[in-house]
C-alpha cells in the first residue's frame, strides 16, 4: 500500500463522520430518495390505463348514430349515394410494392380457413398457374401463400411483399390506424368472401346457461381476434361489464382451447372450430354456450388491398372480386368441390378429409349478399354497422386510440359496377333465415343465450314507441317523440337480432305495478305490455326488413319486476327484454 | 496512484505509431468514445431512412420502421398509459425467478457431472439432447404442464436457463486443474472435501461467470413466455402492440430490454467484483 493511500485514511478518520454518521446520512439520504419516489410514484411506476367500467348508455347511444331519427321507416334497400373515392383516403407518393409487370403475380397470403375456399377454387389452387379463372378470364397470376399469423401477413401487406391481407373484419378496425399512417398502405376493402357459421364459439364449464352468469368467472381467449370481439359484444349485450369477467389471454385460439382443457379453474374459453366441438365431447361438464352458428352475421372475413396497389391496377382488383364470385358459382358442382378441397388440402398440408370437416365453418357470401353487406345502408349487419360495433367494442376495451372510419376502407365501387352491369344478377341471397311460426312459450323450452334489457318511455297506456309529447293540454305536439332515444334503442336491438341472424328473439314487455290493487284489471295491463312488446317487433319488421317470425312476443304486466328486491321501483320495471334463443327451440 | 510503467513489451518497435496496435492499452475515455461511434451511426442510419417527411417519401415506411423521433415522443404513451416500468419489473422478476429455479437444477446438476464421470455419463446425453432443442416449440408443452399462468412462465424460463447454464457449469468444474486435486488428496482431503473446498471452490469464478451470461438470454425468452395469459409485462406489451399499435412501442420495448439487460450485467459485474477480487487483479 502507497503512503498516499495510508495517508488519505488516516484523515478521512480523523475529520470525516464517525461509522454512526455515516449509517444516519446514508438512513437519511434513503429515506429522502424514498420518500420522493413515493411523492412521485405515479410518474416513476404509472398504473397505466385500466379498463373503466364502459358506459353502457353510450352502447345503446353509438348505435343510433347510424343514421337521422327517421319515423317514417323504410322498407326497401336504401343505397348509398356517395362516391367511394369521395371518402377513401387519395394515395400519394411512388407506389412502393413488389411487382413484375410481366408476370404479373398477385401475392395473395390466406390462414387455414374453409372461407377462403371460392379463392383456392378460382385460382386452380395455391400456386400461380395460367388454368385460374383469374389468369384465363382477366390475364393475371395470384399466388395464394399460408401465413397463418396475422402479425405476419400484416407486415408482409406493409412492406409490400404481398398485395393484399386476409383477414376478419374486427382485425381490420385493428389494423388499419397502423395502416393508414402511410397512405399507400391503407387498406381498400373490395368483398366480404364469407360469415363465420360456427367456426368461432365459447365453450363453458358448469351450469352455465347464459351470458348473464358470466359474471365473475374466468374466460380465456386469444387477444386481438375475433374471439376478443365475439366475447366483448356478447358481454355488452347482455349488459355486463368486460371488467365484471376475468380475462385471460393467449395468443392463438388453439392455445386458449389448450389453456381451458387444462387448467380446470377456467370457466369458459373462446376458440374456433373443430376445438370448440371436441371439448365438450372430450371433456366432461363442459358445453357450448353460443357459436356463430347462431351469430351468424357477427364475423365477417374479407381481404384488402394496399390502396397504391388498388389505384395502379384497378383491372386486377375487379378481377379478383369477379373471379371469387365466379368460384362460388362453380363450387355449387360437387365434382368441382370436391376437386377445390382437394387444392386446399395440398396447400395447408392437411388431408382432403380434415378439409371437408370444416365445410360447416363458413358460409360464403355471394355478390348478392355483398351487394347487402356494402351497399343497403338499412341491413342490421352491414359493413357500416358492423364496423361501428367492432369499433366501438374495442374502443371502450381500451384497445383502439384513434379509430378508422368505416368509409376510409370499405370500397364499394367493384360491387356497385358488377351490380349495375348485371353480371352476377343470378345469385341471390341464400344466407337469409326463414323462420316457422312459434311462440314465446315454445322458445322458453332452452335458457336463452343472453337476455337483454331495453327501455323505451312509452306514454302512459300508450303501445306507440313513436309516441309524440303531448302539451299541457295533453293534444300532441308534431315532430316531437316522447323518448327522444328511441330510434338508437331500436338499432342497438336490431344490430343484436341482425348479428344473430339465426337465432329466435324474444320480445317481452313488462309494465310497473303502480296501479296494482287500484281498480285495474290484470288483463288490461298484460294486454298493454303485450301491445308495447309487438309494437317494438313490428317497428323492428318494418325498419330492417326482418322476418316477423324471428320474433316471438309476450306481456308480462307487473308480473315480473325487473329485479324482487325493489319491486316498487316503477321506473326500472317499466321495460321490454330481448331474449336470444338458440334455433334448435324453434 | 502512480502511473504505471510504459509497457512495449508487445509493441513492434517499428510500428509504434500505427493506428492500430495488437493489444494497445487503450484510454477509458477512448474506448467509451469508439464504442458510441456505430450506435451513432446506426441511429443515423435509421434515422436516414426514415427521416422525419411524410411516410410515402421515406426509404421505409412507418408501418414497418418508425422513426427514431417518432419513437422518442411515443415515450411518454409508453410510460405513462402502459405502464411500462411495471411491466418491466413484472418481466424481471420472471426472469430472475426462472433464474433461480434454473440454477437450483444447473448448478447441483453440473458440480455432479462435473466431479463425478458416471454422474456425467448419466445425464450428458440428456444435457446435449437439450442444447440442441429448439425451446420455443416447448411452450405449448409447458402450457399442458404448468397452466397459464405465473407457474408456467417462470418454468419455461427455468427450462430454458437449465438447458443453457448445465454444459458451462460442468465446464467450469472440468476446467478445475488436477494439480489442485492432487494436493488435496496428498494433503487428506476426502471425496466431498475435494469438491467443495477444492472443484467448487476454484470453478466458482467461472460458474458466477455463466450465470451472468446466462441472466440475460432469460430476455430473449421473455416474449415466448409472455406469449400465454397476456397481460403484463413486456413480451405482453410487444405482442399487442403488434396487433394494435404504436409499432413505436415495438422498438421502445426492445430498447428498454437492452437498457435492463446492461444495468443487470453491470450489477453481476460489480457482483463478480465484490466476490472474486483475486480475479480482477489477474486480468
Amino acid at each position: 500500500m502507497s503512503g498516499a493511500e495510508k495517508r488519505g485514511e488516516t484523515m478521512a478518520d480523523k475529520v470525516g463522520p464517525t461509522v454512526l454518521g455515516k449509517v444516519v446520512i446514508t438512513i437519511f439520504v434513503l429515506a429522502l430518495l424514498g420518500g420522493a419516489a413515493y411523492f412521485l410514484r405515479d410518474y416513476i411506476m404509472p398504473a397505466g390505463r385500466g379498463q373503466g367500467d364502459i358506459d353502457l348508455d353510450a352502447f345503446r347511444q353509438q348505435q343510433g348514430k347510424v343514421e337521422a331519427p327517421d319515423t317514417a321507416g323504410i322498407t326497401t334497400v336504401n343505397e348509398y349515394a356517395y362516391v367511394p373515392a369521395e371518402k377513401l383516403p387519395p394515395v400519394k407518393g411512388v407506389s412502393a410494392y413488389q411487382w413484375d409487370a410481366n408476370e404479373k403475380v398477385v401475392q395473395f397470403p390466406i390462414n387455414v380457413w374453409i372461407g377462403w375456399l371460392p379463392i383456392v377454387a378460382a385460382n386452380n389452387g395455391f400456386r400461380p398457374n395460367e388454368e385460374s379463372i383469374f389468369f384465363k378470364e382477366y390475364g393475371f397470376k395470384v399466388n395464394l401463400k399460408l401465413i397463418d399469423d396475422p402479425v405476419t401477413a400484416r407486415d408482409a401487406f406493409a412492406s409490400g411483399e404481398s398485395h393484399v391481407l386476409w383477414g376478419t373484419l374486427d382485425m381490420m378496425v385493428l389494423f388499419a390506424p397502423e395502416l393508414m399512417k402511410d397512405s399507400r398502405t391503407a387498406p381498400r376493402i373490395y368483398q366480404q368472401v364469407d360469415w363465420s357459421s360456427g367456426g368461432d364459439g365459447i365453450v363453458v364449464r358448469g351450469a352455465i346457461a347464459s351470458a348473464r352468469e358470466l359474471k365473475g368467472k374466468t374466460v380465456v381467449y386469444a387477444q386481438n381476434s375475433p374471439s376478443q370481439y365475439f366475447f366483448n359484444n356478447l358481454l355488452l349485450n347482455a349488459g355486463l361489464q368486460p371488467s365484471e369477467v376475468n380475462h385471460r389471454f393467449t395468443a392463438t385460439a388453439f392455445e386458449a382451447a389448450a389453456a381451458f382443457v387444462a387448467d380446470s379453474s377456467i370457466d369458459a374459453c373462446v376458440s374456433w372450430a373443430p376445438d370448440i366441438y371436441t371439448i365438450p365431447e372430450k371433456v366432461p361438464g363442459t358445453r357450448i354456450l353460443t357459436t356463430t352458428a347462431e351469430a351468424s352475421k357477427l364475423i365477417a372475413d374479407v381481404w384488402a388491398v394496399r390502396a397504391d396497389f388498388a389505384k395502379d391496377h384497378p383491372d386486377i382488383v375487379k378481377g379478383l372480386v369477379s373471379g371469387i364470385f365466379k368460384a362460388m358459382d362453380r363450387l355449387k358442382d360437387d365434382t368441382f368441390r370436391g376437386r377445390a378441397m382437394q387444392w386446399m388440402a395440398e396447400g395447408y398440408g392437411m388431408s382432403a378429409d380434415e378439409v371437408r370437416a370444416m365445410e360447416a365453418d363458413a358460409h360464403s357470401t355471394n355478390f348478392a349478399e355483398n351487394k347487402n353487406f356494402f351497399l343497403n345502408q338499412n341491413d342490421p349487419a352491414n359493413f357500416e354497422r358492423t364496423w361501428k360495433n367492432i369499433t366501438f367494442v374495442y374502443r371502450e376495451l381500451g384497445l383502439l386510440g384513434t379509430p378508422v372510419r368505416f368509409d376510409e376502407v370499405m370500397d364499394f365501387s367493384v360491387i356497385k359496377e358488377l351490380d349495375r352491369a348485371g353480371t352476377f344478377a343470378n345469385q341471390v341471397d341464400e344466407y337469409r333465415t326463414t323462420f316457422a311460426p312459434t311462440s314465446y312459450s315454445k322458445v322458453q323450452a332452452e335458457a336463452p343465450i343472453l337476455t337483454q334489457t331495453i327501455r323505451i318511455n312509452f306514454y302512459p297506456n300508450s303501445s306507440n314507441i313513436y309516441e309524440p309529447q303531448h302539451d299541457e293540454t295533453g293534444r300532441p305536439m308534431a315532430n316531437t317523440l316522447y323518448d327522444p332515444t328511441v330510434e338508437a334503442t331500436l338499432e342497438k336491438v336490431a344490430r343484436l337480432s341482425g348479428q344473430y341472424e339465426r337465432a329466435v328473439i324474444a320480445v317481452v314487455g313488462h309494465t310497473d305495478s303502480s296501479m296494482r290493487g287500484r281498480g285495474v284489471r290484470f288483463e288490461d295491463v298484460k294486454q298493454l305490455s303485450l301491445d308495447r312488446a309487438d309494437a317494438v317487433k313490428q317497428a323492428l319488421v318494418k325498419k330492417y326488413r326482418f322476418d316477423p317470425n324471428k320474433f316471438v312476443v309476450e306481456g308480462q304486466g307487473w308480473n315480473v319486476p325487473a329485479d324482487p328486491e325493489q319491486a316498487d321501483n316503477h321506473a326500472l320495471n317499466r321495460r321490454v327484454e330481448i331474449s336470444v334463443y338458440p334455433p334448435e327451440s324453434q | 496512484m502512480s502511473d504505471p510503467a510504459p509497457d512495449t513489451r508487445l509493441r513492434p518497435p517499428a510500428v509504434a505509431k500505427a493506428l492500430l496496435t495488437i493489444r494497445e492499452e487503450v484510454p477509458a475515455w477512448l474506448r467509451w468514445g469508439l464504442g458510441v461511434i456505430p450506435i451513432l451511426a446506426l441511429i443515423l442510419l435509421w434515422w436516414m431512412v426514415t427521416g422525419s417527411g411524410p411516410a410515402e417519401e421515406r426509404v421505409i415506411s412507418p408501418t414497418i420502421l418508425p422513426s427514431p423521433l417518432e419513437v422518442v415522443r411515443s415515450f411518454p404513451k409508453l410510460w405513462f398509459e402502459r405502464a411500462l416500468t411495471r411491466n418491466a419489473a413484472v418481466s424481471l422478476g420472471r426472469v430472475a425467478a426462472g433464474f433461480a429455479v434454473g440454477v437450483a437444477i444447473a448448478f447441483p446438476l453440473g458440480l455432479l457431472m462435473g466431479a463425478f464421470t458416471k454422474v456425467k455419463a448419466m445425464f450428458n446425453p440428456i444435457a446435449v439432447f437439450g442444447a440442441y432443442l429448439p425451446i420455443p416449440a416447448l411452450v405449448p408443452l409447458t402450457l399442458s404442464l404448468f397452466g397459464t399462468g405465473e407457474r408456467q412462465k417462470v418454468a419455461f424460463l427455468a427450462l430454458a436457463f437449465t438447458i443453457y447454464l448445465l454444459p458451462l457449469i460442468v465446464q467450469a468444474v472440468d476446467a478445475v486443474d488436477d494439480v489442485y486435486l492432487k494436493t488435496a488428496y496428498t494433503l487428506g482431503a476426502g471425496t466431498w472435501a475435494a469438491v467443495r473446498k477444492v472443484l467448487l471452490a476454484v470453478a466458482w469464478p467461472d460458474i458466477y461467470q455463466a450465470m451472468r451470461l446466462g441472466f440475460g438470454i432469460g430476455w430473449s425468452y421473455i416474449i415466448l413466455a409472455e406469449m400465454v395469459d397476456i397481460g403484463r409485462g413486456l413480451g405482453g406489451i410487444i405482442i399487442v402492440s403488434q396487433r394494435q399499435g404504436p409499432r413505436e412501442h415495438i422498438y421502445l420495448v426492445l430498447l428498454a430490454i437492452v437498457a435492463i439487460a446492461f444495468v443487470t450485467d453491470k450489477l453481476w459485474q460489480l457482483g463478480g467484483r465484490a466476490l472474486f477480487p483475486y480475479r480482477e487483479r489477474a486480468r
